[in-house]
């Protein structure tokens, strides 16, 4: 698909801000206002030290962060299964896939989970693991479709927000955003260091990234924090409409 | 742009608060959102609680106080991340340009995610019109699309049904069985518009926010749709008023943190997604174009008048809707256009025009609720005053709100009550006057051409047979000084019995 997309349709951008400098009620020499934003105007290391600050504060509280994160998280109606051992967690991965998988199972390629040994004891019992992973054959079509009929998705997680009960998935190469999303069950594998305390904490460091990084932070930020939901009928709360309708969260360590 | 039917909003409410349907729905909606509303501000303090809403209203301020700049580093931030950024002035122009889009590409279908902007904009009429075959995917919007209805409250768009007719529409359109079971109505939606976010070229999303700092359109959902409208197309366009911009990435945390809450009472909504420009070539898959529309369709008015630009800080929460004795009376629809309850009778009479509109600033007994709840401490009655100062004195005789015979009473009553010989006289020929019309203390039925206007959805209580200055001319003065008088005795006893 050619790009040849008009830049942009409509009235010009400086017509367009031009008028609602004239609604402001500035001056028609007005260009370029001065606005002064102490958040907008820190710098990079500014933010790098604030970000280092954090770090060392989430590295402190670790414990008590993880042990709100798990509270929170099953108030936001996650499935919480903790635990130190990471065979403990395939075996619990494995029953939710043979329970909910009708044989086959979508997972990204992310380091929190390369270090399960999670597709054997699939394969072991007949469920498919399908991986999503750049570079291989398959067309962005087909990958979907193989999504579209697992039953199960799982993911890890880029943050986990003690605040919130949330998990933050981030674009990168082996995750697909429909892996989290199209599946009817949804496991997220969180572990210890990806906690942090609160969505002030995620900001920053996305900030860090997107200021450090040369003004790119990658094409998406998504925060689930439990099953989809709705209460679009008679306020008569329905649990899975159009995402997973239950929500699994393996927390190691 | 949307039908605008503000001007029978007597009617309209007339015949709304006579729905029994609709009077159980909004009995529902209101208290179960503000009560969850409540415990959610329970659970963090009231003190916390007021400093996020302080702190939102602050960023609010800055934000629409220096739009322009807001804007166009905006526009900046999503053409560097590879986005397109395109203005609209109006309905018709917004229209266009995403009818544009589509077409240029040859796309066939468009999935859509809730979007209020979209239904002010009426877009999927124009999208119909140029060959899209458009489904709205929030299970409130969908339903409201299949019945040819508008949304009837910002953030459940179908209260006004009921599961029987939902079972019902569903049955007639989309050929199931018929059902009470609203799980399983909820299935059919998933099921039915599973296939369509699969073959969609296009998916249109509205914004909760825009950050400007990065060119990132926020968008907070529940059911998922949101998320799957923004990744499985190949094309997404978000549109949305231009006054959606707040500055940082770090500013979106408190709004995070108070929407859901003053929305659903919800702690979070299941998703908050984030896009900032299409995918990425190290992308597993995402949209291959990303369009951001921005929208002033008579924004830019409310803007430029320094009393109503409070109105741009609204968040669309619903807050004020689910407290409003009116809106919980009426519902969403009488309104007559998009934007329902106080928060809409600032917002419509200046983007339709006053003329239009000139009944909604008065839907309002003024209580002040809606102020006290707004997560950004917006003061709705303030600009409902205002509005009504404005149709007062307006040059333009169409857009004044009184009649001349309202306007003559009105003085005459201001002159009777500054003048204490003229009222005594008045209350004794009204207490005669009266007589043939009163029954069990009120009038019901009043022959007085302006009186009977008010008489025929009220009753007004009858001049009572003395009036209080009567009373305590007659019984009550000199009591006081013969109370004093008495404590002062040493015994209590012997007192004249004239304790009425």
């Amino acid at each position: 698909m050619t790009n040849q997309v008009e830049t942009s349709l409509g009235i010009p951008r400086d017509e367009f801000l031009a008028h609602v400098r004239r609604s402001l009620g500035r001056g028609p020499d007005v260009l370029q206002p001065d606005v002064s934003n102490p958040v907008l105007q820190e710098t990079l290391a500014q933010m790098e030290s604030r970000a280092e600050e954090a770090r060392r504060r989430l590295e402190a509280e670790r414990e008590s962060l993880v042990d709100r994160f798990a509270e929170t998280a099953q108030l936001r109606n996650w499935n919480l299964f903790w635990t130190g051992s990471s065979e403990h967690a395939v075996s619990y991965i494995v029953e939710v896939a043979q329970a909910h998988s009708g044989g086959q199972v979508a997972r990204s390629d992310q380091s929190a989970l390369t270090d399960l040994p999670l597709d054997d004891a699939l394969e072991s019992l007949g469920i498919r693991s399908v991986l999503v992973k750049r570079g291989d054959e398959r067309t962005q079509d087909s990958l979907r479709q193989q999504i579209v009929e697992s039953g199960v998705g799982v993911t890890g997680a880029d943050f986990a927000v003690a605040e919130t009960g949330s998990v933050v998935v981030l674009p990168r190469q082996g995750l697909s955003r429909l892996v989290s999303l199209v599946p009817p069950v949804h496991v997220a594998v969180v572990r210890p260091q990806d906690v942090v305390g609160s969505l002030d904490d995620v900001f920053l460091f996305r900030r860090l990234e997107y200021h450090g990084n040369g003004g790119d932070m990658g094409s998406y930020v998504n925060f689930i924090t439990g099953p989809s939901r709705t209460a679009d009928i008679e306020m008569k709360l329905v649990v899975g409409v159009h995402g997973p309708r239950e929500v699994h969260l393996v927390l190691l360590g | 742009m949307a039908e605008i039917k503000t001007a029978q909003f007597q009617s309209a409410s007339g015949a709304a608060i006579k729905d029994p349907i609709l009077r159980r729905a909004l009995t529902q909606v209101g208290g179960g959102f503000s009560e969850a509303r409540l415990d959610a501000i329970d659970e963090v303090g009231e003190d916390v609680w007021e400093s996020w809403r302080e702190e939102a209203r602050r960023i609010k301020i800055h934000a629409l106080d220096n739009l322009d700049y807001y804007l166009e580093l905006l526009h900046d931030r999503v053409t560097q991340a590879g986005g397109h950024v395109h203005f609209a002035r109006d309905a018709t122009q917004a229209n266009e340009i995403v009818s544009r889009i589509a077409n240029s590409r040859g796309v066939k279908i468009a999935t859509k995610s809730k979007s209020m902007v979209s239904e002010e904009l009426d877009l999927n009429k124009t999208l119909e019109a140029n060959g899209v075959e458009v489904y709205e995917t929030d299970l409130g919007e969908y339903i409201i699309q299949l019945a040819e209805e508008t949304p009837s409250h910002l953030v459940a768009p179908a209260l006004h049904k009921t599961k029987e007719q939902v079972s019902e529409l569903f049955h007639e359109k989309l050929g199931v069985p018929l059902t009470d079971d609203i799980e399983e109505m909820a299935r059919v939606a998933r099921v039915t518009l599973r296939d369509k976010f699969l073959q969609a070229d296009l998916g249109i999303s509205g914004a909760n926010f825009l950050v400007a700092e990065t060119g990132t359109l926020v968008i907070i959902t529940n059911e998922g749709n949101g998320r799957l409208c923004t990744s499985a197309p190949r094309i997404h366009i978000g549109i949305t008023g231009m006054e959606k911009v707040i500055p940082s990435l770090q500013d979106l945390a408190v709004f995070l943190r108070l929407l859901p809450r003053s929305a659903t009472g919800q702690r979070l909504t299941s998703y908050v997604s984030m896009v900032t420009g299409p995918r990425r070539s190290e992308d597993e898959d995402g949209p291959e174009e990303f369009h951001l529309v921005l929208v002033d369709n008579g924004r830019s008015r409310l803007l430029a008048d320094p009393d109503l630009r409070e109105s741009l800080y609204c968040i669309r929460c619903g807050a004020c809707l689910n407290i409003c004795p009116v809106y919980g009376k009426i519902g969403g629809h009488a309104y007559g256009w998009v934007y329902p309850g106080p928060i809409g009778a600032i917002v419509s009479p200046t983007l339709v025009g006053l003329g239009q509109a000139k009944d909604l600033p008065q839907a309002s007994s003024l209580c002040g609720a809606c102020r006290e709840v707004c997560p950004i401490k917006i003061n709705i009655p303030r600009m409902l005053l205002h509005l009504r100062h404005k149709l007062a004195e307006s040059p333009d005789e169409s857009e004044r709100a009184a009649s001349t015979a309202e306007k003559i009473a009105a003085n005459g009553y201001a002159w009777l009550m500054s003048n204490q010989t003229m009222l005594t006289a008045a209350k004794k020929v009204g207490r005669l006057a009266q007589t043939p019309f009163v029954s069990d203390g009120k009038v019901s039925r009043a022959p007085l051409p302006l009186v009977s206007k008010w008489t025929a959805a009220r009753d007004l209580p009858a001049l009572p047979k003395r009036t209080f200055r009567e009373i305590w001319e007659q019984e009550l003065e000199g009591q006081g000084e013969q109370q004093r008088a008495a404590r002062n005795r040493d015994n209590d006893i012997g007192q004249d019995g004239n304790q009425a």
